[in-house]
């Protein structure tokens, strides 16, 4: 039993904790901290502690499988890829590339990401490639790509511990981000003021100096407000707008309106607390603002991270050490396949598929015509299927059937294309859905690049061989184009192959090298010849687009809001020890053993008024469906609010939540919707909604 | 203690004698700098030694595994998995992780799985030279020397501070083990001046440890249940329950068993299909909050305050002098490090010291 050891990074959130691996007879027995890592210096949150759970071999898939019959069997990988393979270019023939797509995934490595886009640009011809971000932050992509030109958090994490004042707005570090928000909690322990503006009592809130307890909503409002009394303090920073930032009388004469009574009123944030934040936030000689998918998950997500930025540039808090907009993204690679270009209409590195340049690069550098016509999102992909017009669809591990908004249109859509592929680790409830299954490698079993949320892009190694035939994802594409008779385009060797071809077609990933990786513990982007050791800070002189860009945007109401038939608002949040759908944390008995027993959150008013017992089941229906689960009872939440986290497959929140989106970027509004509420009886216990559990599955096998 | 202490020129010779007959564990650093035990380490691999490379990881694992299959289940009979070990040397572990180890070995006297793994493991034992980062072990009496009857060998670099006309080092057999794992090494006898001259060193080096007098002022407060509750309160809301403390932890020692079965999901038809189970054990944490919840749903320690309260008394109360004779505390400063809440031991006995003499 020899002991293996190797060093690798957290695949759970995007902060990009580095984790070591013990591996003895191929299995990770436990991980232990990294002291010598730059970000995560011998910590770790319980996520990452379990990570050996997560990735056992226990309930793995190991065989490609197929359904036959409605029921699974195990094939082989020829006969699996040959099926697919034939099954796409049947539909390209008759239906045109359009009819495709691809879905990568979030968890997945850089070279994965790339692999992905590349198959379904280069391959498959078509635009159609995508992945999650789209639920999580494709409002901040949006949003700052407008103001700054530029998507990513604009500082590093330990800028924490380098501001005076930390703004936190719409996030949840200490549960979802849990290394950087101990070290937010640490930063106001050694004398940061900590502002926290968020409508739950969340951990941080409890340890905040000023916690501004907003209506769900109202951000915009919110934001507003505080620029207006910036302004009528003389308290913005004329210097940076005069030199840095264009838009600003329009955008003062904007704000005028929001009055303090108004925005108390809106907000329900006491006018003296809106004032304190603003003088802190704007006095401040460096303030940290971070935000989470408290501003992204609202169909005004893109205007709410316009409005965060308009903050920030108004004070001048950007461009140095300590200070920024920082964006917090869920997913551990949720930067990369961005970066990628696991996006339909960008290419690796933000390089426009619209542009007729671009698109030649390509051609030229891939040695093939690639796509030439505007790509779905994963929504427009399922939208497309119900009017058969999209027949084949592969998956990388992401499980839309639990994690997207409005369940059941997606379980329809899946259930009329003609081949729904699924990559995964582990039989999902979308797994469950496809017509293939094929096994994939995890995090642990292969080498390749994550890149976290501050752009630090860091190398993974591999500790154990993957089970069964299980295959790493390029590698699976490299087959799969075999069988579509085009070897060539995909014929990488090793992951750093893949890596390096990518880093000869941009320019921030240019100066990047898994040796350079190695060396450094990690590169920020852009890393190329103006920035050999990569970038800690960016826009400390100018903005990708020049001058910033201050833009007026207004509060509007959410799309649905309480009435007298769905009297509650409800909201949708994560637990600290589970993550994404549930797959990996879930195997973890210590996890799974933390969950609570309630899973909606409801405030001890509430509960009493409607004489619900703590525990008690109940039947929480919105417009669009019903779920039954338990209450929590907490004063997490205000009364009137109801809150339930995402992760449970037994009591799915997104067979609830809204699906009316953010205009530009089809972001659905999860963050927010109206519930009623029918107690159960006292000892009836709630129904499980898990798909197998009330027969779809069974029904779509 | 003197017929059984010898003087050794380089340490070299001695590991090369014990790697012929044991399996080499040592200290060894990584490519990113990361320094940890190391298991089947080349004995030609020059390990790191004493104060400056205490890992983050303590060597309880070796004994007391993370994760181990207690039995099986194949559906008719039950079978005891009893773990598979090879004679093991752990060669250069400090004296607070010592004191560990005879501490775990006090709590799992009777654990059969925790004890096979102890028979096959001759302990090398080294003294600190001057103290580490956060460690404060002569605080609670754990190091910084290695204590009496915690190894089975010792080594003691006698040359610290520039050279000395008497020897390199000096090697104490503690045990019947330990002098036969040197049977065969030409070894000349030490002497009185020796042992004199490690006291002199001690001394020395206890003089070096910063003002740690926060921590012995917090422990009695927690023994005279003085530390206020809002205290605790406080505290415990930057108690993220990663469970970094207890795993790092060399003497906490609780677990959890749970059970796995063996089978395909049901709707995968498969050529290789048995239902099998297996009980497993792994190492569980106090600080989360499903640990003391019991089947009714009651839980003793629902709140974060009563559990992180509950922690420290474990660590530091006079009630378990009696079983251990010491307090679990052995100040490694582990959990200083790695709670992302700023609430390992330092901050706490400090914040506690505060908060009790103002
Ligand atoms: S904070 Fe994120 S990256 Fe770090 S250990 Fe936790 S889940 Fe992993
Ligand atoms: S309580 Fe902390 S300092 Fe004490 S032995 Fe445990 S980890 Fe080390
Ligand atoms: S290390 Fe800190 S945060 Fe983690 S369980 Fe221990 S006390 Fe809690």
């Amino acid at each position: 039993m020899v002991q293996n050891l190797v060093n690798s990074i957290c695949p759970f959130c995007g902060v990009g904790c580095g984790i070591g691996l013990v591996a003895t007879d191929n299995n990770i027995i436990s991980v232990h901290p990294l002291n010598k890592h730059p970000i995560s210096q011998g910590k770790l949150c319980a996520k990452g502690w379990n990570t050996a759970f997560g990735i056992s071999r226990h309930g793995r898939l190991t065989h490609p499988l197929m359904k036959i019959d409605g029921k699974f069997r195990e094939v082989s990988w020829q006969q699996a890829l040959s099926h697919i393979a034939k099954s796409l270019k049947k539909f390209i023939s008759e239906s045109g590339p359009q009819s495709v797509g691809v879905i990568s995934s979030a968890r997945a490595t850089n070279e994965d990401n790339y692999a992905a886009q590349k198959f379904a640009r280069a391959v498959l011809k078509t635009n159609n490639i995508d992945h999650c971000a789209r639920i999580c932050h494709s409002p901040s992509v949006a949003g700052l790509k407008k103001t700054l030109g530029s998507g990513a958090m604009t500082n590093s994490i330990d800028d924490v511990g380098k501001a005076d004042v930390i703004f936190v707005i719409g996030a949840d570090p200490t549960e979802n981000h849990a290394i950087i928000g101990g070290q937010i909690m640490q930063a106001k322990l050694s004398g940061a003021t900590l502002i926290v503006v968020d409508p739950r009592q969340t951990r941080l809130a409890k340890v905040a100096d000023l916690h501004l307890q907003l209506n769900i909503g109202t951000n915009i409002a919110l934001l507003n407000g505080l620029l207006n009394i910036i302004f009528n303090h003389n308290w913005q920073n004329e210097d940076f707008i005069n030199q840095r930032c264009e838009g600003f009388s329009e955008l003062k004469a904007h704000v005028a309106e929001y009055t303090l009574d108004k925005v108390a009123k809106i907000t329900g944030v006491k006018g003296e607390d809106l004032v304190k934040a603003a003088k802190l936030y704007s006095q401040a000689n460096a303030s940290f603002l971070a935000y989470g998918m408290g501003i992204t998950q609202f169909v005004s997500g893109t205007n709410n991270v316009i409005a965060v930025s308009n903050l920030a540039l108004i004070c001048g808090q950007i461009g140095r050490e300590g200070t920024g907009i920082n964006p917090l993204r869920g997913q551990n690679n949720v930067q990369g396949a961005c970066d990628m270009g696991c996006l339909p209409n960008v290419y690796p590195d933000y390089q426009s598929a619209m542009d007729q340049k671009v698109r030649e690069k390509f051609t030229q550098a891939w040695g093939t015509e690639v796509a030439n016509f505007p790509g779905l999102t994963s929504l427009g992909m399922s939208h497309q299927a119900k009017d058969g017009h999209f027949k084949g669809l592969l998956i990388f591990g992401e499980d839309p059937v639990v994690t997207d908004p409005d369940r059941n249109k997606v379980a329809e859509s899946f259930k009329v294309m003609d081949l729904l592929v699924v990559i995964e680790l582990s039989m999902t409830e979308t797994a469950k859905m496809a017509d293939i299954v094929l096994p994939a490698a995890s995090f642990a079993e292969k080498q390749g690049t994550f890149t976290n949320c501050e752009r630090r892009v860091q190398l993974i190694n591999k500790a154990v061989n993957p089970p069964g035939e299980a295959k790493i994802d390029w590698q699976i594409l490299k087959e799969l184009a075999k069988e579509m008779g085009v070897p060539e385009l995909m014929d990488w060797k090793d992951s750093e192959e893949v890596f390096h071809e990518m880093t000869q077609l941009t320019h921030s990933f240019s100066g990047i090298s898994y040796a350079g990786l190695q060396q450094n513990n990690g590169l920020q982007w852009p890393c190329n010849e103006e920035h050999p050791n990569g970038s800690r800070c960016l826009h400390a002189k100018t903005f990708p687009i020049g001058k910033g860009k201050l833009i007026p945007v207004d509060h509007a109401p959410t799309d649905e809001v309480p009435d007298s038939e769905y009297p509650f608002w409800f909201t949708t949040q994560r637990l600290h020890f589970h993550y994404g759908c549930g797959s990996m944390t879930r195997k973890s008995p210590l996890l799974e053993r933390e969950t609570p027993d309630g899973l909606l959150f409801m405030h001890p008013q509430d509960a009493l008024d409607l004489g619900l017992k703590n525990h008690q089941g109940v039947a929480v229906s919105s417009r669009r469906g019903c779920v039954e689960t338990r209450v929590e009872i907490s004063d997490q939440v205000s009364p009137g609010l109801l809150s339930m986290p995402y992760h449970f497959k037994e009591a799915p929140s997104n067979l609830l939540t809204n699906n009316a989106m953010d205009p530009g970027t089809e972001m659905p509004e999860l963050k927010v919707c109206a519930v009623k509420l029918v107690p159960l009886p006292e000892n009836q216990p709630p129904r499980s909604s898990e798909l197998s559990d009330v027969g779809i599955g069974e029904q779509y096998a | 203690m003197l017929n059984h202490s010898y003087l050794l020129k380089d340490l070299d010779i001695l590991k090369q004698h014990l790697a012929k007959f044991y399996s080499m564990v040592q200290i060894e650093k990584d490519a990113n700098g990361e320094e940890r035990w190391t298991d089947q380490s080349d004995p030609d691999t020059v390990g790191l030694f004493g104060h400056k490379h205490l890992p983050s990881t303590s060597p309880k694992g070796f004994l007391f595994a993370e994760k181990e299959a207690l039995y099986k289940f194949d559906g008719e009979t039950f079978e005891s998995i009893t773990p598979q070990v090879v004679p093991k040397v752990l060669f250069g572990v400090q004296a607070c992780d010592l004191t560990a180890i005879a501490y775990q070995d006090k709590f799992f006297k009777q654990d059969p799985y925790y004890q096979k793994r102890r028979e096959n493991i001759l302990l090398v034992g080294i003294d600190c030279e001057s103290p580490c980062t956060n460690g404060f072990c002569a605080e609670v009496k754990a190091g910084p020397h290695v204590n009496d009857n915690t190894a089975d060998l010792v080594v003691s670099r006698l040359t610290v501070n520039g050279s000395n006309q008497l020897a390199e080092w000096l090697v104490i057999a503690e045990t019947e083990k330990g002098q036969n794992s040197i049977k065969g090494l030409p070894l000349d006898k030490a002497h009185k001046a020796h042992f004199i001259l490690r006291n002199r060193l001690l001394d020395k080096m206890r003089s070096e440890f910063a003002d740690y007098s926060y921590i012995n002022n917090a422990i009695e407060y927690l023994n005279d249940n003085a530390v206020p509750q809002h205290l605790w309160e406080e505290m415990s809301v930057r108690c993220l329950s990663c469970s970094g403390c207890t795993n790092l932890c060399p003497t906490c020692s609780c677990y959890s068993t749970y059970e796995i079965a063996e089978k395909q999901p049901d709707n995968v038809i498969s050529e290789t299909k048995a239902v099998k189970t297996e009980t497993l054990r792994v190492w569980d944490s106090c600080l989360f909050e499903g640990f003391q919840r019991e089947a009714s749903g009651h839980n003793p320690a629902q709140q974060a305050a009563q559990r992180v309260e509950r922690f420290w008394f474990h660590k530091f109360s006079d009630e378990y002098l009696t079983e251990f004779q010491r307090y679990g505390c052995v100040g490694c400063g582990r959990c200083e490090q790695t709670c992302p809440g700023t609430i390992g031991v330092h901050s706490v006995m400090k914040r506690i010291n505060q908060e009790c003499c103002s």
